[in-house]
């Protein structure tokens, strides 16, 4: 068996892992990350999902724009497809099946392998948490003022700014605005209020930007018409209000990696950890055992064993810290399949923020008035821009697909009976549940001129909640996770609460239908599933096995308010690298947090 | 038409119908699933839903559980509609014999709560059997994902019928559709923490694991 020495192996190159690797790198730690999927965007993987390329990254160079503009389509099928697409929980080989999970119930999961890890397809959405959900709600075991620096620190640096105004977006702040919200602007959430979204989104280039006025909302390359080589780098920088944050967000077109707008965390984060000199990546490696001394009594972490998912080859790293960032499904899977002690919180108070999803049609005699336009385009422009924050409820956003991704949000992922089968007199909207047949097609003719909201649920943590394995159904990596998540009467109705708002602002906005999901769990924000204060310290080391630290969202104590937590994932986990640089790697002469 | 083919054919035709009454929207909007092989696409998925071993193909397993739906519906006498002969496209099984509506209830019993299934995973607490419920509601989700996609264009077609049908233009290198700020930068508000941790869990920190911090109620 190979093995190898390092002084810190982190498992999981996601959302999180990469902020941890980056602030450790800069403190002169080494680090190797092992990551399960492929690395896209990296000239020593050329064709990631055909073959197994390169072993490993340590150089910024190796970072491809070139590959990344061929991988990265934009295509939904392409891209998003949840067995065969490129952004799957699944090897990087496109031959093989998904990764296997046990999921007794209705459910749709949403987690992506590979080096920036769910970040590949997410929207850019980084509020910080809601200040009360960590100064007055129980579990975090430190005050929002501790976190405030480490917010600060990646505001600067992804950057992250305020989302400009596009037609979607002016129609919702209008529904706001009539519904009575006010406007607020300020980084720290204690009111209800309307506003532009913190994006972790460059801003675009000023060409992109009109007055509000007269707009012909021509594209430029749209597949049906003649490619151009408008919007391309580097002629524009920056955002193109593209909307294909979904799809990989890979513009604009041509320009280097660090360069994209949508700063993900392979184009944010990584290529920052690099620069390090001190941080190796190495994809296309499923970590299956956190290998530990002592016991029986105290146990420390010294290292981690791994498959190469293509060779199938085991190998160990031996560290002195071992840090979990493998998402909040697979570390609780990897820490029980490890034999590691189980307080009873190990994988439980899973929050997922109780998604739910509505809809508003809007005549085009309505968006003309409103936005001068005679639909709402939801393809144009950010994917997520607008938000409403309701603290102890949650928040509700504009969240806007192609339309693939909007038929199964909106029509097809809902619970229980279909819309045909239920009455909706009285209600706020017009339908509700999952469409089919003529119903389907007509929302879906529709799509040019719907607006779809988000609502992001504030849910608790409870123990009835969360991840453990399933013994009878082994893949090659052990045990399979058991994944179940059910909501408490009360966070169902702060989700009905919400989703009454949303349809309000809808209405407001001059909406002539309306359509709520009533969504099944849909697993997409997951946090707090080895929460700290509870499996964790207040420095996100193990209360029961030294040198093992958690840095991604499963560490969160709590699901942060309901607003979306990626801010918070790795504003932590930029303090955690400090807390392990403090414990075990000779002090933090500048911490970001004051010392 | 095989047996797998002909039950997801019926569920296919169940969910994106051919729809003659939208004409009037435009004769686009008139073909459904059936026209661009959904079904085929969808099996194609369900069979690779799971990796090998010795297992059935999934999509087998799928029609015949939808077949058992349909059973179950009609024994407990949820069936609305009662049974037709099958559509040329479909397989002889009693799912495909239901109406179109009919053939999603019997699907809702499979994914839901009240259904045989679930009922007898609770009963074992069985999360192989349970799985069965996250499998049915899989199937909407990967029917309207791939029709709505560019996953059934034919060859050298740049766009699906799913896109056209919803008249939108493939991914475009992006659009001048920015409108100002509402809000130039964010600021450094003032908050009020009302209630803060005492400062002993943070400082304990320091000394390196072992204590218990925020003594936290869940
Ligand atoms: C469509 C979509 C849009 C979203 N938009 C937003 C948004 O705008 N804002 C926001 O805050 N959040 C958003 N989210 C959620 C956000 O992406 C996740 O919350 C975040 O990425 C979680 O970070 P993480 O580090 O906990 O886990 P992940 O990002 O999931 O990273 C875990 C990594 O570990 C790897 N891994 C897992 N197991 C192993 C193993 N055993 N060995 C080696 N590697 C392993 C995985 O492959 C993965 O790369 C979105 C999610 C989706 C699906």
């Amino acid at each position: 068996m190979r093995e190898r020495e390092t002084d810190v192996v982190v498992v999981g190159a996601g959302g999180d892992g990469p902020a941890l690797a980056w602030r450790l790198g800069q403190l002169g730690v080494d680090v190797t990350i092992l990551e399960a999927g492929p690395f896209y965007g990296n000239e020593r993987w050329a064709a990631p999902n055909d073959a197994p390329g390169g072993e490993s990254s340590t150089d910024p160079g190796d970072l491809s724009g070139e590959r990344y503009d061929e991988q990265f389509t934009a295509r939904e099928g392409e891209m998003n497809d949840p067995v065969a697409g490129k952004l799957r929980w699944g090897p990087a080989d496109a031959e093989r099946s998904p990764w296997q999970r046990a999921i007794p119930q209705q459910a749709v999961i949403t987690q992506v392998a590979g080096v920036g890890g769910t970040t590949q397809h997410y929207y850019g959405n980084h509020p910080r948490a809601f200040v009360p959900a960590i100064d007055e709600q129980p579990h975090w075991p430190i005050d929002y003022d501790q976190l405030v620096p480490y917010y600060q620190r990646l505001e600067a640096v992804h950057p992250i700014e305020p989302a400009p105004t596009t037609p979607k977006a002016a129609v919702f702040f209008e529904g706001a605005r009539r519904a009575g919200y006010e406007r607020t602007d300020g980084y720290n959430v204690t009111s209800e209020g309307y506003r532009p979204f913190p994006n972790a989104i460059l801003q675009p280039d000023e060409r992109l930007m009109g007055d509000g006025g007269e707009r012909d909302g021509e594209s430029a390359g749209g597949e049906g018409e003649s490619a151009t080589d408008e919007y391309r780098y580097p002629d524009y920088e920056g955002d193109t209000l593209a909307a294909h944050e979904h799809q990989g967000g890979p513009h604009p077109r041509g320009a280097p990696v660090r360069e994209r707008a949508r700063r993900s965390s392979n184009v944010s984060l990584v290529p920052r950890a690099l620069d390090t000199g001190h941080v190796e990546i190495r994809p296309n490696a499923f970590a299956t055992q956190v290998l530990t001394a002592g016991g029986p009594g105290p146990v420390a972490a010294t290292g981690v064993e791994f498959r190469d998912t293509w060779a199938g080859t085991v190998e160990r790293v031996h560290a002195d810290a071992v840090v979990l960032a493998a998402g909040c499904i697979e570390t609780p899977r990897l820490w029980l399949n490890s034999g590691l002690p189980d307080d009873g919180w190990v994988g439980k108070g899973l929050t997922t923020h109780w998604f739910d999803f509505v809809a508003g049609v809007f005549d085009s005699a309505t968006t003309e008035t409103l936005v001068g336009q005679p639909a709402v385009e939801p393809h144009q422009g950010q994917a997520a821009g607008a938000r409403v924050d309701v603290p102890g409820a949650g928040g509700i956003a504009v969240n806007t697909f192609a339309p693939g991704l909007t038929a199964t949000t909106m029509y097809a992922a809902g619970q229980g009976e279909w819309s045909f089968d239920r009455d909706t007199a009285g209600e706020p909207w017009d339908t509700c549940g999952r469409l089919a047949g003529r119903e389907l097609k007509e929302r879906m003719a529709d799509y040019r001129r719907t607006l779809t909201l988000i609502c992001h649920t504030d849910d608790r943590p409870r123990q009835a909640n969360g991840v453990s394995v399933d013994e009878s159904t082994t893949d090659e990596h052990g045990p399979v996770p058991l994944v179940e998540w059910e909501p408490h009467p009360d966070d169902d109705a702060r989700r009905d609460d919400l989703a009454v708002r949303a349809a309000e602002i809808l209405r407001e906005a001059g909406a002539t239908h309306v359509h709520r999901a009533d969504a099944a769990p849909i697993l997409l924000h997951m946090q707090s599933s080895m929460a700290m204060g509870k499996v964790l310290d207040a420095g996100c080391e193990a209360h029961d096995v030294d040198r093992l630290f958690v840095a991604d969202h499963s560490a969160l104590p709590n699901g942060v308010g309901g607003a979306n937590p990626t801010h918070s994932g790795q504003a932590l986990a930029l303090r955690t690298a400090e807390r392990m640089a403090e414990r075990y790697f000779g002090g933090v002469d500048e911490p970001l947090g004051g010392a | 038409m095989s047996y797998t083919q002909g039950t997801f054919a019926a569920l296919v035709d169940a969910i994106v119908p051919e729809t003659p009454g939208l004409a009037s929207r435009g004769e686009e909007h008139v073909p459904g699933g059936l026209d661009v092989s959904l079904e085929a696409a969808v099996v194609e998925r369900t069979n690779r839903f799971l990796e090998g071993e010795s297992r059935v193909p999934l999509a087998t397993v799928v029609a015949a559980l939808l077949d058992a739906a349909a059973v179950e519906l009609l024994l407990r006498r949820r069936a609305t509609d009662g049974l037709n002969a099958p559509a040329e496209a479909f397989s002889r099984g009693v799912f495909a014999r239901l109406s179109r509506r009919d053939r999603l209830r019997a699907l809702g019993l499979l994914e839901g709560e009240e259904g045989a299934f679930a009922r007898i995973a609770d009963r074992f607490d069985d999360a192989g059997l349970g799985v069965v419920t996250y499998l049915a509601g899989s199937l909407p989700v990967l029917v309207q994902f791939v029709y709505y996609s560019e996953a059934t264009a034919a060859a050298g077609e740049t766009r699906s019928l799913g896109w056209r049908q919803a008249d939108y233009p493939g991914p475009a290198e992006g659009y001048p559709v920015g409108m100002g700020y509402e809000i130039e930068a964010f600021e450094e508000n003032e908050y009020e923490s009302e209630m803060r941790k005492d400062d002993a869990g943070e400082s304990e920190d320091d000394a390196g694991g072992e204590h218990e911090s925020g003594g936290s109620e869940r």
